[in-house]
């Protein structure tokens, strides 16, 4: 079946109409990805959380990570923000208030372990996965080092072994996967002396998160970080100051990270597939055309060679037929003449 | 035809890049909020007398008020080379009385401002902008205005009365609607600002014109006498300027009196509060609680104005505004509420529980839930019951709060010291560190010594063991009251969310008063402050050397 001008603009349309409304339509059914359920979480109380850096250590321990440069009792590793490396996969910051009348607030950071994870979203070869436990799991046996989780991250936490020649890894908290499954705590949670840090299923850890908002209201703000930021996260954090003033970032929104790019990626598929379609019919709408021009213009030189030749042969027909007409009045004249002269000879004969 | 067929074609090129472009925007980062550092001002006014003719064609000019009087009174000028006087007071507008019409307040701006600039200038003296007009009408002005409300606590009212003779007339007056005049009712003296209100309205200034008016023009009078009589030292006027009044450092520099007489107005000192309303409705059945005696003398000692809580007015809450089922006037606030609202500085309880925050206080009750139900009995400490009295002295409500007042016991009552342990040895978790001794009495001992002082703290806690129940929570009061380990156990107990398990039930309970408390021995990231580093066995299990 050849492919019309016109079928091909139709689907050039239809393309253009699916690729636009197809979003807003994908929103109308309302899918939300809620996270697995039953899966796990870790609450971050800032408000209870003394600084006294036992997770960094429990953190150390259980992972089997390097030494730290200075003991995890030395707290004067607080007086600057430190973030996490490939030798720790969580760090304490303080953070003062001074200004504002209030004491200093200690903030344990460490991978969030969204719902639907940016890391996994930009990985091409599938090395990070959401586990039914919650964790964001990190395979390094199929990465490749091109480092987009590590762009990807709004929370700035995959780090990257650069100090390895040959089999260099991305480092990130695990939230203990492992050990979870076997039915242990986290290492950072077990060794928090004053459940700063909540194990639990994260319905529940959302439950006494806004249960605690509730009975004292004027010790929390009230927000749940981590209910809705990036579409949700594992990791959950309540605090008595603004989270901003906690070096947190409130600008990143509610939706995952995944869902901000899936439109874009989408289109390359439609992009990549649609540009031969779109240049071999313009390819071809221009090849039609001068086909088209070229058999009407052989059509008209034979239309014209035809009229002409017509037009001699009506000619010479004419000329044929005027000389017949004008051969045969003669030959009937000179009949005529004939004949009235024998007839004239006759009638003189008779009498 | 043709033209068509590559339009369409265009059009799809088009939709593409459209579609692509929108997501790209959704993965845009938001901007990051500017940071504020500049130079603050108490002093800053803004010029925008002319919003009142229409739209501005210039932005308005902001203008720093004491650095003007400063310049002026270094060339002994006074408030009036810029301030016309009528009736003896000076209006605060530049240069004339009312503003009359768009060019004439704009032309006064531009003659006046200018001319005296420019004579300054010419002088070879430093003086503001003489030429360009966006050196005045600045799109983006700096710095920002740091004034802080001034506000008139006891001791500046004590101070102001004493200066004055007690002359109240001077500041206090009420308004005759009929007269359309001012005029002093004697001890009928309440806040500015239960009439001042924020904008002028139809008879009355707002507060802000009404403050300027009236004390910088007293002040300023003031100052004359004194510069005229007493020596610098002596000198008793009040501030003219703005940063006097406004700006946050120069406001401590203001005199207080620590212990202000109270103000001689003939308050109650001791009142029941007991609604307006009728004691019982026409089936004679009760529709009240018992009245609250109350000491109001006290409370007057506690607050540093009447506004606290007599806040629109000083008439009965309850007889137009908190009725007893809230009406218009008073914002449909039940008398229930406007006497109970935790969150409202105003009311009873919302001020109590102000006080709570009391480091004293705090370390017990930052861990109370706020708006949880108290037991039904717990009304009877405010609301309590009447005493069998004479009919004769049932008629007088002060004389019968007076006596319940009295008979009220405002003692912290505990158990008697053999049997409060002197030391509890925990040990129930012993890992690293050694069993912990608690000192229990001593910590007991150093509550009630923190708030032996407070009559509010006392008279709440005056149950038997009342000042246990902070720690031994959950539990009636008792001698001896369930041990913890009752209750807590492993962490995360997924049918006791909110439970903390034993270990963090003891770190927060210590560390979270001690916090509170602002007590920094024992440091509470320094475990060895409490716990003893445990030793290690020489040997282990099978007795082999470690």
């Amino acid at each position: 079946m050849p492919i019309s001008r016109r079928r091909f603009l139709g689907w050039i349309g239809a393309a253009g109409v699916g690729a636009t409304f197809g979003n807003s339509a994908h929103a109308a059914v309302n899918k939300h990805y809620k996270g697995y359920p039953e899966s796990f979480g870790v609450l971050h109380d800032t408000v209870l959380c003394v600084g006294c850096r036992n997770c960094e250590a429990g953190c150390n321990k259980v992972n089997e990570l390097p030494p730290p440069a200075a003991p995890f009792d030395d707290l004067s590793v607080l007086e600057h923000k430190r973030r996490t490396d490939t030798k720790s996969y969580t760090v304490v910051n303080r953070y003062d208030h001074a200004a504002n009348g209030g004491g200093p607030t200690y903030r344990k950071t460490q991978c969030h372990h969204c719902l639907e994870p940016a890391c996994a979203s930009v990985c091409f070869v599938r090395a990070f996965t959401k586990t039914k436990t919650g964790a964001v799991v990190y395979d390094a046996s199929v990465c490749v080092g091109c480092r987009y989780c590590m762009i990807a991250c709004p929370f700035e936490i995959p780090t990257y072994e650069y100090d390895k020649a040959l089999s260099p890894r991305i480092m990130k908290c695990t939230m203990c996967h492992p050990r979870v499954v076997k039915g242990k705590l986290p290492g950072c949670v077990e060794a928090c002396p004053n459940e700063a840090l909540t194990f639990g299923k994260r319905n529940d850890l959302i439950n006494i998160a806004r249960e605690r908002i509730r009975r004292y209201p004027d010790r929390y703000v009230n927000h749940v970080y981590g209910e809705h930021e990036m579409g949700g996260t594992s990791w959950l954090n309540i605090s008595g100051v603004p989270f901003k003033h906690l070096g947190m970032r409130e600008d990143l929104g509610v939706t995952p990270a995944p869902e901000l790019t899936a439109g874009a990626l989408g289109a390359v598929p439609i992009v990549v597939g649609l540009w031969p379609v779109l240049l071999t019919g313009i390819y071809a709408i221009s090849k039609r055309k001068e086909r088209i021009a070229r058999a009407e213009q052989e059509q008209a030189v034979a239309a014209a060679l035809t009229q002409a030749r017509e037009k001699g042969e009506a000619k010479l027909s004419e000329a044929l037929e005027k000389a017949e007409v004008k051969n045969r009045t003669a030959i009937e004249a000179a009949v005529k003449k004939a004949l009235e002269k024998v007839a004239e000879t006759q009638t003189k004969e008779g009498s | 035809m043709k033209k068509r067929g590559s339009l369409f074609g265009l059009a799809g090129i088009l939709v593409m890049v459209i579609i692509v472009s929108i997501y790209a925007i959704g993965a845009q980062e938001v901007m990051k909020e500017p940071s504020n550092t500049s130079e603050t001002r108490a002093d800053v006014i803004t010029i925008d007398t002319l919003k009142g003719f229409g739209v501005l064609e210039r932005p308005v000019v902001v203008f720093f008020h004491d650095l003007h009087t400063d310049a002026l009174e270094k060339k002994n000028k006074d408030c009036s080379t810029c301030h016309l006087s009528e009736n003896d007071r000076l209006s605060p507008k530049f240069k004339r009385l009312k503003d009359t019409g768009r060019q004439e307040v704009m032309d006064i701006y531009h003659v006046d401002c200018m001319a005296c600039h420019k004579e300054m200038s010419t002088a070879g003296e430093k003086t503001g902008p003489v030429e360009a007009c966006g050196e005045c009408h600045q799109e983006k002005a700096e710095p920002i205005a740091s004034r802080e409300p001034m506000g008139f606590d006891k001791s500046l009212h004590f101070r102001h009365s004493k200066a004055n003779q007690d002359k109240c007339e001077l500041c206090h007056h009420e308004y005759d609607k009929k007269a359309k005049k001012l005029f002093y009712a004697k001890e009928k003296e309440g806040s500015c600002r239960y009439c001042h209100m924020e904008v002028t309205e139809e008879n009355r200034i707002s507060m802000r014109l009404a403050s300027h008016l009236s004390c910088i023009d007293c002040h300023r009078k003031r100052l004359a006498e004194d510069k005229k009589t007493a020596p610098a030292k002596d000198k008793i006027a009040g501030p003219v300027k703005c940063s006097g009044c406004h700006d946050p450092k120069k406001r401590q520099m203001i005199e207080k009196v620590a212990d202000v007489p109270r103000i001689k107005r003939k308050q109650p000192d001791i009142v029941l509060i007991q609604t307006d309303e009728p004691e019982t409705d026409k089936r004679g059945l009760a529709l009240k609680m018992n009245p609250v005696p109350f000491d109001h003398k006290a409370h007057e000692g506690h607050n540093d104005t009447c506004r606290v809580c007599h806040h629109a007015s000083l008439d009965s809450c309850s007889k137009k505004c908190h009725t007893l089922a809230g009406s218009k006037e008073g914002k449909d606030v039940k008398l229930e509420r406007a006497m109970h609202q935790v969150g409202a500085t105003e009311s009873c309880l919302g001020c109590h529980e102000i006080n709570k925050r009391d480091k004293n206080c705090a370390g017990c009750h930052a861990f109370m839930e706020k708006d949880r139900k108290q037991e039904d009995s717990f009304c009877l400490t405010c609301h309590m019951q009447p005493l069998q009295e004479s009919p004769e002295i049932a008629e007088k409500p002060e004389v019968v709060a007076g006596l319940l007042l009295q008979s009220r016991k405002a003692i912290t009552d505990t158990y008697r010291d053999e049997d409060i342990p002197e030391k509890v040895v925990i040990k129930e978790l012993v890992d690293k560190y050694e069993p912990v001794e608690f000192p229990h009495r001593r910590i007991v001992h150093t509550l009630l010594e923190n708030i032996k002082d407070n009559k509010l703290t006392n008279y709440f806690h005056s149950e038997k063991g009342a000042l246990c129940q902070a720690c031994h929570h959950n539990s009636p009061t008792a001698k001896n009251p369930p041990r913890c380990v009752s209750c807590h156990g492993k962490p995360f107990d997924e049918n006791n969310l909110l439970r903390p398990g034993m270990k963090a039930a003891y770190h927060q309970q210590c560390m979270g008063c001690h916090k509170e408390m602002d007590i920094e021995k024992p440091n509470a990231v320094k475990c060895t402050d409490c716990h003893k580093e445990r030793k290690k066995p020489e040997k282990d299990f099978y007795g082999r050397p470690l």
